[in-house]
């Protein structure tokens, strides 16, 4: 950076200055971000239903919300499940794909691209795609399991396999992964390797002691995206749930939400069913605000564990 | 170096190779048979589509153009580039002079403000919903529209700035410097200088946008719902098989043909793409 | 800046957002004071969606419009509750100004939040008796706490309809009447393939289209409600015969899971592919439409209709079973409220437009009127379902502030009863009663 400016005059230039690059982001800040948040506080005090006025109802709706709503423990479980195992799995098979197509030689650039494109697909075509793959009775993947007399498991229409067979699905669009990791394992210097393969160092012993090390920022920055879009994901459970259930867009009838047996629902679906379903407003914003701490603890726990994403340059 | 030992080197390599290259095609299946399968039953009859049958017994390509002349069909295209042209070109143009500010300008509080840009960043859009629903659509009447899809875009992402604040830290102070003492103000260091060096930081970010409103099935819902004209591809393709009581046959063909642009594409700015990506993770 | 003064801008700037957040949350008033004689467009918005069913629509209003030159409607069809609800918290130009919707389920959150203006008054300035024009359990139905703020648009009945040739090839001469006999009928009726169908005789999982709880429990004549307003699923014994039927049933045809793999092989419900079309099941449960549907589907069999059975010990109210219909009313935002009214009085009450509506779309008519009408176009195959609508027996499900969520509450517990993951059923209605109860306590 240029060093301190000694004017006075300058100085409150340079403040304008920062201040007009910044405006489009202040404005926004404000105007979505922190006026929204405070108003979710206001109305999770209240009971709201979009006709009559907001009427402060205490802690009515918290306590619905952790005690009597019987939808919002299984959302959370199934939420925690989600960063658990689906976002471990998928850094794990992102890593595995990457260091494959570092070691692939022939054709590299075909693998990439095949390897990369289910990424692109759009996660609503995506769903309605792997619906009707894993469609129990007719779908491609368990005709193919049955040929070769394996198990035929329920997938979306099964409790214990619709988070699975979302997790299939993510491990299906894992390109991004595959690049970034890709990239890093790349970037490794060879002299490492080559000093301990004359160590006698077995691919085992690289891997832990060479590579792991080298990439772990790299395999942070995976965890703190995947926890959030885990936090985030509504599209795909919530089509994958409606067409599985055969409800999809039906005569105007509620649809059960979460099927099968909820295992498909997540808290962001919940402020949905709660805020745009059964317009109860206040409500809903209780949900809202525990996703808020939710994500923002995973965040904070995840940056504090390395340098921080600010890190660079700082 | 002996015969011998290059010999079992050689044999080992090839080995190796058999094995990584077995596991590449065993992982490009996983990959590619869901848009095989995917295709075949797009191209199938009604009844077939509902039977284990893999292979079409008669190619149905009319199965296409009776998508494509759903009613809708085309105005959800519309709807949807609208959507993330527009809102790519505003987000671009709001997040670079933030990002900008953010990398190369010192001010109290710029840590505070890195701060709350990650805040936003990790926020999941449904925190803020039932305000942000309630004010655009009781105090604006604009629910129904694609505007408070596309409005805030203008006024910096997140993400977006966040990656560009990355990007641009790479740039050396010097070649700031040196604009400067040109007489260059900031806006023009920014526009002559930095601009064309965050190129691809700049792409990448535009490629980012456009697919997250592209993919984008929560906001449209929300704000959109209530407006078959204003509904885009992702809400309106999830409403396409109960709307229209279609069957699977014309269900995959239509996830084709939303599928297919972005493929296309990919075709086209693979490079872009993938240096994006990469961007994304390096940087981190 | 000393602690207090922060406490104090805190206080401010939430004061401020509340301020904001309430300021635009006033509705109108119920003031009907436009004049539907001027010239007017309404916003009508409805949730038919086949090509034939739409057209109907927009044959019905062309037919008002001519009545009433000055009011134009604008339809948009398609809609769900979900939008509808949306749209009418959301207000402004673009909102319906009449609605109509196919779940009647949402009366009660309709008239309770005051969505829905309540149609009383309109009635009487228009000199309408309700009594007269419209049957009592529709008229039930259509209200809450005895605001009227919707009124019935056709109706539905659900029954039986099943494949006769089916029948005779299983030497079935007559449709099952008792659940005893319907139970042996639906085994007689299913054909293994490997292991799973090629005909199954129902489809008895709660997910099998119509085949749903509620429907079921009218056939039991089960009581949702006590007179206090709690919920009485554990205090009336036909909820849980009701299921211990259902799961025996389920049972017999070869259980849960394998029922449901077959299941994820039927068509949509609403498609030609429905299975019932395709021959994958001989009986469904199903509402009047679903014979004409089979036969516009071109079904090579021919199709026989009845009421649903009843539980044996209750053979003597054979013909009854679970009604339902369409509603209509006017959004309590609207200003053009007395012209909405003209469209709805039209659409609701007027014999030609119903009669003529009912025979478009396969539904019931919904006056009594129209129920009489020489013009009323009636097979054998529909009038079983007018019989089950005419029935004294026939019931609905109450409207209750939560909308339909205690039906879903319900639903859901049933889903686990027919899995076979519940063991004690009236303790589980129990405890499906203590959520009910604290739901609808919460949405008053």
């Amino acid at each position: 950076m240029t060093g301190a400016h000694p004017l006075r005059s300058k100085r409150r230039r340079s403040a304008l200055r920062t201040a007009a690059f910044l405006s489009p982001w202040l404005i926004g800040f404000a105007v979505f971000f922190l006026y929204p948040l405070l108003s979710t506080v206001y109305f999770s005090f209240t009971r709201y239903d979009g006709f009559r006025q907001p009427a402060f109802n205490g802690l009515d709706n918290w306590s619905y919300v952790f005690t009597d709503y019987p939808l919002f423990w299984p959302a959370m479980r199934n939420t925690l499940w989600l960063v658990l195992v689906m976002v471990t799995c998928r850094v794990a098979f992102g890593l595995g794909i990457g260091l494959l197509i570092t070691k692939i030689k022939t054709g590299t650039g075909v693998f990439r691209t095949l390897f990369y494109l289910p990424y692109l697909a759009p996660p609503v075509a995506a769903t309605l795609a792997f619906v009707f793959l894993l469609n129990p009775g007719t779908g491609p993947v368990n005709t193919l399991l049955d040929a070769v007399g394996l198990p035929t498991p329920g997938w979306f229409t099964d409790a214990d396999w619709s988070k699975p067979a979302l997790t299939a699905l993510a491990l299906w669009g894992v390109g991004d992964l595959m690049v970034i990791f890709m990239a890093a394992l790349l970037d490794v210097p060879k002299e490492q390797y080559e000093a301990a393969e004359l160590d006698g160092a077995g691919a085992w012993a690289r891997f832990r002691h060479i590579t792991l090390p080298n990439i772990s920022p790299i395999i942070m920055f995976a965890v703190v995206t995947g926890v959030i879009q885990a936090m985030q994901y509504y599209a795909q459970p919530l089509v994958a749930g409606k067409v599985a259930a055969g409800v999809i867009g039906g005569s105007g009838q509620q649809f059960e939400p979460g099927y099968p047996d909820k295992s498909t629902l997540t808290l962001p679906q919940l402020v949905y069913n709660l805020g745009f379903q059964r317009f109860d407003y206040g409500t809903a914003c209780v949900v809202a605000l525990v996703l808020f701490a939710l994500s923002m603890a995973f965040t904070a726990l995840l940056m504090r564990r390395r340098g921080g994403l600010i890190g660079a340059g700082e | 170096m002996s015969s011998a030992h290059t010999g079992r080197r050689s044999s080992r390599a090839v080995l190796h190779w058999v094995g990584v290259h077995s596991l590449g095609v065993a992982a490009a299946l996983f990959f590619v048979l869901p848009f095989v399968f995917l295709l075949l039953t797009s191209l199938m009859g009604d009844r077939q589509a509902l039977t284990r049958d893999l292979w079409p017994d008669t190619w149905e390509w009319g199965n296409y153009a009776k998508v494509w002349h759903t009613p809708g069909f085309l105005t959800w295209w519309r709807n949807t580039l609208l959507y993330a042209g527009l809102g790519t070109l505003l987000t671009v143009v709001s997040s670079v002079p933030v990002a900008y500010a953010l990398a190369k300008f010192r001010f109290r509080g710029r840590r505070l403000a890195l701060l709350l840009v990650i805040a936003m960043m990790m926020l999941p859009p449904q925190v803020v919903v039932i305000p942000m629903y309630l004010f655009w659509a009781k105090q604006l009447d604009l629910s129904g529209t694609l505007w408070p899809l596309i409005v805030p875009m203008a006024f910096g992402d997140a993400f977006s700035i966040f990656l560009l604040r990355q990007f641009l830290l790479t740039i050396p102070d010097e070649y700031l410097d040196a604009a400067r003492v040109d007489g260059c103000g900031e806006v023009r260091t920014l526009l002559r200088v930095v601009l064309p060096m965050a190129r691809p930081g700049i792409a990448a970010v535009a490629l980012f946008q456009f697919f997250c409103a592209w993919n984008d099935y929560f906001g449209p819902q929300i704000y959109a719902s209530d407006n078959p004209a204003a509904w885009t591809l992702s809400y309106g393709l999830e409403s396409f098989k109960g709307a229209h009581h279609t069957n699977w046959n014309l269900t995959m063909a239509a996830t084709v043909l939303v599928m297919a642009p972005v493929i296309v594409l990919f075709f086209f700015a693979q490079k872009a793409f993938v240096e994006g990506v990469t961007l994304t993770g390096v940087k981190g | 800046m000393p602690r207090t003064g922060r406490l104090t801008t805190a206080t401010a700037v939430l004061a401020a957002i509340s301020a904001l957040a309430t300021a635009c949350t006033g509705q109108g008033a119920d003031t009907a004071s436009d004049d539907p004689k001027a010239d007017v467009t309404l916003n009508f918005w409805h949730g038919w969606s086949a090509p034939s069913e739409a057209k109907a629509i927009e044959e019905n209003i062309a037919r008002f419009e001519k009545a009433h030159p000055n009011i134009k409607v604008q339809v948009t069809g398609n809609m769900t509750d979900d939008k509808i609800n949306q749209a009418l918290r959301a207000g402004g130009d673009k909102a319906p100004d009449v609605v109509s919707s196919f779940t009647t389920d949402s009366v009660g959150k309709f008239c309770n939040s005051r969505a829905f203006a309540d149609l009383n008054p309109f009635l009487a300035k228009s000199g309408v008796d309700k009594t007269k024009v419209f049957p009592k359990t529709l008229l039930e139905y259509t209200q809450f706490d005895g605001n009227q703020c919707t009124l019935p648009l056709l109706h539905d009945a659900y029954g039986l309809v099943y494949n006769k040739t089916a029948f005779a090839a299983a030497g079935i001469t007559e449709p099952p009447k008792t659940w005893s006999r319907f139970t042996e009928v639906a085994q007689k009726l299913t054909k293994l393939k490997g292991d799973s169908y090629e005909q199954v005789g129902l489809m008895p999982t709660f997910h099998g289209y119509e085949t749903k709880p509620t429907r079921l429990a009218a056939q039991w004549g089960a009581t949702y409600f006590g007179a206090d307003g709690k919920s009485n699923l554990a205090g009336d014994p036909a909820f849980a015969k009701m299921l211990t039927a259902q799961k025996d049933l389920v049972d017999k045809l070869g259980g849960y899971e394998k029922l449901e793999r077959f299941r994820n092989t039927f068509g949509d419900e609403w498609s030609a592919e429905h299975p019932f079309h395709t021959g994958q099941v001989a009986m469904q449960i199903d509402g009047e439409w679903r014979a004409s549907m089979a036969k516009e589907a071109g079904v090579p069999f021919e199709i026989g209709t009845a009421p649903l059975p009843v539980p044996d010990e209750q053979a003597a109210d054979y013909g009854k079973g679970y009604v339902a219909g369409t509603i209509m009313g006017i959004a309590s935002g609207s200003k053009k409220q007395n012209a909405a009214w003209e469209l709805v009085k039209y659409m609701t009450t007027d014999t030609e437009a119903v009669v003529a509506f009912a025979n478009a779309i396969h539904n019931v008519p919904s006056t009594l009127a129209a129920l009489e009408s020489p013009n009323l176009q009636v097979t054998p195959e529909f009038k079983t379902f007018l019989d089950i609508a005419r029935h004294p027996k026939s019931s609905s499900t109450p409207a209750k502030a939560d909308g339909g969520t205690y039906q879903l509450t319900f639903e859901d517990f049933a889903y686990g009863v027919e899995k076979g993951d519940v063991t004690d059923i009236p303790a589980g209605l129990a405890k499906t009663d203590q959520q009910i109860d604290t739901d609808i306590a919460k949405a008053k």
